[in-house]
């Protein structure tokens, strides 16, 4: 083989092994999803599912076993009052999975796999019916086996968020713009409203209608009905779901403004400027207010937006923090721990890191 | 260095053809198609004088006097090449001109590589990124999120189409054949059986439609869109320069040229 032929195998070869390396296959990576019980933090962290001991912070199991590389979970899993953890699949296998919470033994003996897309949404179970959002723009309707009990509802986009209910109907919103009103008992479907910007999180569920965020830097109140008005803007991306306490409404955006409103006048009563940008939705629990920021800060906050306490994390909060018992989880991401446990006055009580 | 320099410039740029067209479905692959394009003409000086530098390498090795110094230096490599780069020089030929292009061309598929998975976000964790790398000038609200459908594509994945439960995929094929037709036709007739440029032409042929097939059955469909527009424009451009060897497509084509060229 001659010299040129030899430079020539081997910068093709180079460049096979360059483009591979800087671009290679899409690895899908996300922040962290977080729910608790009165034992156990969960926490979908890519590979795996963890559960972790509330009280020593250690870890009790993990899904799967051994890691799976199709097999990838970042929504927040969420508890069914029979006694499930359900999570879905955002790896290529898209398996809709639900787990024994005690034990992370899988309890349905088959995923459920007609999902064509990412499971990034948590699902929602009312009446004892399974609704699983999907990235397909299809949400599955399943029993708390495990079944398909219905066809799934078409929408459009990407479905990124959980829906919400006030009992009769479901309220699912889309990555395309779109606000879609679904009645439980007929599962049709009211014309989508658009609400001009991509919407990634849930609605925040009312007495006489629905508050919803958007990437239009707006929060809409949109009625059962369908009828909808813009009631506060913001100055960037609204990304984590509005909070509503009484009549209280709290959001925040990606500019790092904490807004607290009249959810009834549509009256702001403050608005403050934490660390950094916000996005996971604000927590708020007993007589506080916590806001992660992606500077990596858990604030807590009074409910004059007067700062209480504030942690560093470790790495950027983009997971909503969770409030089981008398602590505050939260959960940075890239950070060197997973998980991390503050008292309500900000004394850390125990961190988490999965072994590898 | 490489985001701001590469990715953000070629993301901020699909993000503005497919605002222009509208956003809607089968528009981000319309915008990956006049990407293309655009590229074509700002990287179209380069591949004139790829042209170019094949033709002198063409006639070079067809050159009476340069298949004589070849007869005589064949046993001795070492002059031979002393030899050969004097003739460059004399004859005014870049032995690179004709591969620039083709290394120009790698940053590029990286860089939309990168830029369709960017755009297309498929986790929230991308879509937060994508929202600092685009420019103030962007209507962003109304791009994003973007439709990544085209055709019975999915651009933001490899594409297959279903036969008989087997995935057939397609694009992959497709790009495959445009890059051998491309490589083919530019490929030089050379009546020199020790002519080098004419051998590694050949491997060419035979390894890029490899190469960028597998790059096709692995990536997003995307920049299998993107091959193959790129490839079919290559094809127009040496075509309308009236050199397209296309006999080369034939087997045994560039033996019968150089058989029919000696007599």
């Amino acid at each position: 083989m001659n010299t040129k032929r030899l430079i020539l195998i081997s910068l093709i070869a180079l460049g096979a092994i360059f483009l591979s390396a800087c671009s290679g296959a899409p690895v899908a990576n996300n922040w962290h999803g977080l729910a608790a019980d009165t034992e156990h933090a969960y926490i979908s962290g890519g590979s795996f599912v963890y559960a972790v001991d509330l009280k020593t912070g250690s870890e009790v199991w993990r899904y799967p076993a051994e890691a799976d590389s199709k097999l990838l979970f970042f929504a927040t899993p969420i508890l069914t009052a029979d006694g499930q953890l359900l999570i879905g699949s955002a790896g290529t296998n898209h398996s809709f999975v639900s787990l024994d919470p005690a034990t992370g033994k899988e309890k349905w003996t088959a995923s459920f796999t007609k999902g064509k897309g990412a499971y990034l949404a948590s699902p929602l179970v009312v009446n004892e019916t399974i609704y699983a959002p999907n990235t397909d723009g299809f949400v599955y309707i399943l029993d708390l086996s495990g079944n398909e009990i219905a066809d799934p509802i078409e929408l459009s986009g990407a479905l990124w968020s959980a829906p919400s209910t006030d009992g009769s109907l479901l309220y699912v919103t889309s990555l395309d713009h779109n606000f879609h009103i679904i009645d439980i008992a007929t599962g049709k479907t009211a014309p989508a409203i658009d609400l001009g910007g991509a919407v990634p999180s849930s609605p925040a569920v009312g007495a006489d209608g629905v508050y919803v965020g958007s990437f239009a830097a707006t929060i809409e109140f949109i009625q059962p009905n369908g009828s909808h008005e813009v009631i506060a803007t913001a100055k960037n991306w609204i990304w984590g779901a509005p909070v509503l306490d009484g009549d209280l409404l709290y959001y925040a955006d990606l500019d790092g403004k904490v807004y607290s409103l009249n959810a009834a006048s549509g009256v702001q009563n403050w608005g403050i400027q934490p660390d950094g940008p916000v996005v996971a939705s604000l927590l708020v629990s007993g007589d506080q207010i916590y806001v992660g920021t992606e500077s990596g800060t858990l604030f807590a906050l009074d409910r004059e937006g007067k700062t209480v306490w504030e942690k560093e994390s470790g790495g950027a909060i983009y997971t909503t923090p969770v409030a089981a018992g008398d602590l505050i989880l939260v959960a940075p991401y890239q950070a060197e721990i997973a998980l991390v446990a503050y008292d309500t006055q900000g004394k850390q009580a125990w961190t988490f890191a999965p072994e590898k | 260095m490489w985001d701001t320099i590469i990715i953000n410039p070629m993301t901020n740029t699909l993000l503005w053809i497919y605002d222009m067209l509208g956003h809607g479905p089968h528009l981000f692959g319309l915008a990956i198609i006049l990407f293309t394009i655009l590229i074509k003409v700002i990287t179209w000086p380069l591949n004139a004088s790829q042209v170019k530098g094949a033709q002198a390498m063409q006639e070079l090795q067809n050159d009476k006097d340069w298949q004589e110094i070849q007869k005589k230096y064949a046993k001795d490599k070492e002059k031979l090449a002393q030899e050969q780069m004097r003739v460059y020089k004399e004859k005014g030929i870049n032995p690179f001109a004709s591969c620039l292009p083709t290394l120009v061309q790698f940053p590029i598929i990286i860089g939309l590589y990168q830029s369709i998975t960017h755009a297309l976000s498929a986790t929230p964790f991308d879509m937060l990124k994508l929202a600092r790398a685009i420019y103030p000038f962007q209507n962003v609200e109304n791009i994003i999120p973007l439709n990544s459908k085209f055709l019975w594509m999915d651009l933001g994945r490899p594409e297959s189409i279903q036969i008989l439960g087997f995935g057939l995929p397609t694009l992959a094929i497709i790009v495959a054949i445009t890059t051998y037709i491309q490589s083919k036709l530019t490929m030089p007739t050379s009546t020199n059986p020790n002519d080098q440029s004419a051998q590694m032409s050949s491997m060419m042929s035979i390894y890029m439609p490899l190469l960028l097939g597998w790059f096709a059955l692995n990536f997003a469909s995307g920049i299998s869109v993107y091959f193959i527009v790129s490839n079919l424009l290559g094809i127009v451009q040496y075509a309308a320069t009236g050199r397209a060897n296309w006999s080369n497509l034939l087997p045994g084509g560039n033996k019968n040229k150089k058989s029919s060229t000696k007599k």
